[in-house]
């Protein structure tokens, strides 16, 4: 158990000898030293908490995690663990445990073996190492499989294996990297919650990397959403849910993705904000009034987000006169189960509404045909404004 | 599918079982038969029985010559594969001319055993030179280290490349979890990456055995089993 404090974080990775400077392969900026991979990462893991740093690939969150781990080494910055700065300090010192995606499991050893690897390293009493297995192996249900060699385990059992060579060292900081994604969505599903009871009964600080926005909605206390080696917003999972920073966190948390349209933001006479996406006008809630009168934001072009939860379908086909209507036709339907995802083609965008087919009484909405006209509206409260030059949330 | 291809199983095998006993069982079995023989070419051979056995096992020069073989086996085995190992190790390292080296060393195998010898002996001989005699005025610990010197040089960078591609094939995230685990270089070593690349020890070390004992052109011509047949090897002895 312990905190962990990163700050002003920077991995720059220097020119190989084949790369070409100035040659750019991915959207990391390259400077002369090299590529920085991350850079101006700083935040402060609290002890016992549950941080998921999560983004996409080649974002810099596992680069992240083993500049934590002491396998990477840090170019700029400072990181502390339990307040004592460990920059220099080898992984072996550094009192952690890590999950590896591809679990790195000692192929030559059976399971016992691999579990009381690090213990018999540090010169632990036989008795004692044996307890330790024991109760590690019983708290992820492998007692059975303790004589067993790693090839002769399902990916699951693997996994679990992997986290017990973890818990059996009890570290101050377990750090994980995609540890579930080389498993089947079944099992993925259940090792998540796996992960969740045995966060409650080891307790200690974990650092989670992830692109599934699944578990890390699921799994974090506070996420950390990450794009070309920059941190774009920390926060929990419902506030980057509710109040994204920028159109990157908004698009990438939120599945189906949310929506955008280019609208223009004005002031109505009363000095209200609306946004105008073509003949439609939306008033914004009172909070959002409220916050982007406080930025004293000018009316401008903006991005309009709307998460396709927050879309609803107007009853009567669009002619209600409503003034907030937008009118198109039905691309395709995906029927999901209990909800199904509607492509509507309205204005020149692909627009995304997720509908409810399913209540407690059973099935609610009859199917959407393929040409279907239809209206669809969204309240004020749900629409997210974003600054079409910067991309970031104007409320905030 | 599965059925038909179990029915005639025997038509698909038989290409590469056909090759395999052109290949290796006929000529083994061949050298097994002209061992009971007296012959000049393989279609001039007579039965002899035990006789070439009789003769061998009677002859006190062989003898000395398989024990020599056996010492001359025991340490050039040793020495080739930790040797070979050892540079391996280094090359596999993310340090600039890697792939420079590895050809280097590799190149003393693109020599002809005969030629090698030749060239060893003109290198001793001129070391030697302070002491004032050739390596074969010398004793037979001199002609023996020698040889074992010779074929380092010659088949380290063999085996390096064979223990390249084994330590080459143990994952990175194996070592990053033994340091985790909070294991030192040499634990690492010797708890994850040995196990690890045992296929490639065991081959290097079957190579190294039997070209030990069918050492023949290096010997020939590096000290010709000189003095007095002490340096002779059991291919040379024959």
């Amino acid at each position: 158990m312990a905190s962990v404090t990163l700050k002003n974080i920077k991995k720059i990775y220097p020119h190989s000898g084949k790369q070409k400077k100035g040659e750019k392969k991915t959207n990391l900026q390259v400077t002369d030293k090299g590529v920085v991979a991350v850079q101006e990462f700083s935040l402060n893991i609290a002890d016992r908490e549950f941080i998921v740093l999560i983004g996409p690939s080649g974002c810099g969150k596992s680069t992240t995690l083993r500049m934590i781990a002491g396998l990477e080494e840090i170019s700029e910055g400072e990181l502390y663990i339990d307040g004592q700065l460990v920059n220099k300090v080898p992984p072996k010192d550094r009192d952690i445990a890590m999950v590896f995606q591809s679990y790195a499991l000692y192929p030559d050893k059976n399971v016992y073996d691999n579990l009381a690897f690090s213990l018999r390293l540090k010169k632990m009493p036989k008795e004692e190492i044996d307890r330790k297995v024991r109760e590690a192996a019983e708290i992820l249900d492998i007692t059975q499989y303790l004589d067993r060699k790693p090839k002769a385990l399902s990916g699951g059992q693997r996994q679990r294996v992997a986290i017990g060579r973890a818990i059996v060292r009890n570290p101050k900081v377990f750090l994980m990297d995609e540890p579930l994604s080389n498993l089947d969505a079944k099992l993925r599903n259940q090792m998540r919650a796996e992960i969740i009871k045995l966060r409650q009964r080891i307790d200690t600080t974990f650092v989670y990397v992830t692109h599934d926005q699944t578990e890390a909605m699921t799994l974090g206390d506070r996420l950390v959403i990450m794009r070309d080696g920059f941190i774009q917003q920390i926060g929990t999972p419902q506030e980057a849910f509710e109040h994204p920073a920028n159109r990157f966190v908004a698009g990438f948390i939120g599945s189906p993705q949310m929506n955008f349209f280019d609208a223009e933001l004005i002031q109505q006479k009363n000095g209200d904000y609306a946004v105008v996406l073509g003949d439609a006008t939306i008033v914004l809630s009172s909070g959002k009034q409220a916050r982007l009168s406080t930025k004293d934001v000018q009316p401008q072009s903006v991005i309009l987000g709307v998460r396709p939860e927050n879309i609803a379908l107007c009853e009567d086909g669009g002619n209600d006169g409503n003034q907030a209507r937008i009118c198109g036709t039905v691309d395709v339907c995906e029927r999901m189960g209990s909800a199904a995802h509607l492509h509507v083609k309205a204005g020149g965008y692909d627009v995304v509404i997720v509908v409810q087919t399913m209540d407690k009484n059973g099935p609610t909405q009859a199917d959407f045909a393929m040409g279907q006209s239809i209206a669809f509206t969204f309240s004020g409260s749900v629409a997210h404004v974003f600054s079409k030059e910067t991309e970031k949330n104007l409320e905030f | 599918m599965e059925k038909a291809l179990q029915r005639w199983f025997p038509v698909f095998v038989l290409p590469t079982l056909a090759a395999f006993i052109i290949g290796f069982i006929w000529p083994f079995c061949q050298g097994l038969y002209l061992s009971f023989c007296r012959f000049t070419t393989i279609n001039n051979a007579s039965w002899v029985g035990i006789d070439n056995y009789i003769n061998s096992f009677s002859d006190a020069s062989f003898g000395d010559s398989f024990w020599f073989t056996v010492a001359f086996a025991v340490v050039s085995t040793v020495l080739i594969n930790v040797l070979a190992f050892a540079v391996a190790l280094a090359l596999t390292r993310s340090i600039r001319g890697t792939n420079v080296f590895r050809t280097v060393f590799f190149m003393p195998n693109l020599i002809g055993g005969i030629v090698l010898g030749y060239i060893w002996q003109i290198l001793i001989n001129c070391l030697l030179s302070i002491v004032g005699q050739p390596l074969l005025n010398l004793n037979t610990p001199a002609g023996y280290w020698g040889m074992i010197i010779l074929m380092c040089w010659q088949q380290v960078g063999y085996m390096m490349i064979i223990y390249v591609a084994g330590l080459q094939n143990v994952p990175p995230e194996l070592v990053e979890a033994a340091q985790i685990d909070g294991a030192t270089s040499w634990q690492t070593l010797l708890w994850v990456k040995l196990p690890m690349v045992m296929p490639s020890i065991t081959i290097c070390l079957f190579l190294t055995i039997t070209n030990s004992f069918k050492l023949f052109d290096q010997n020939l011509s590096l000290t010709g089993g000189e003095p007095a047949h002490a340096t002779e090897m059991l291919a040379l002895n024959i």
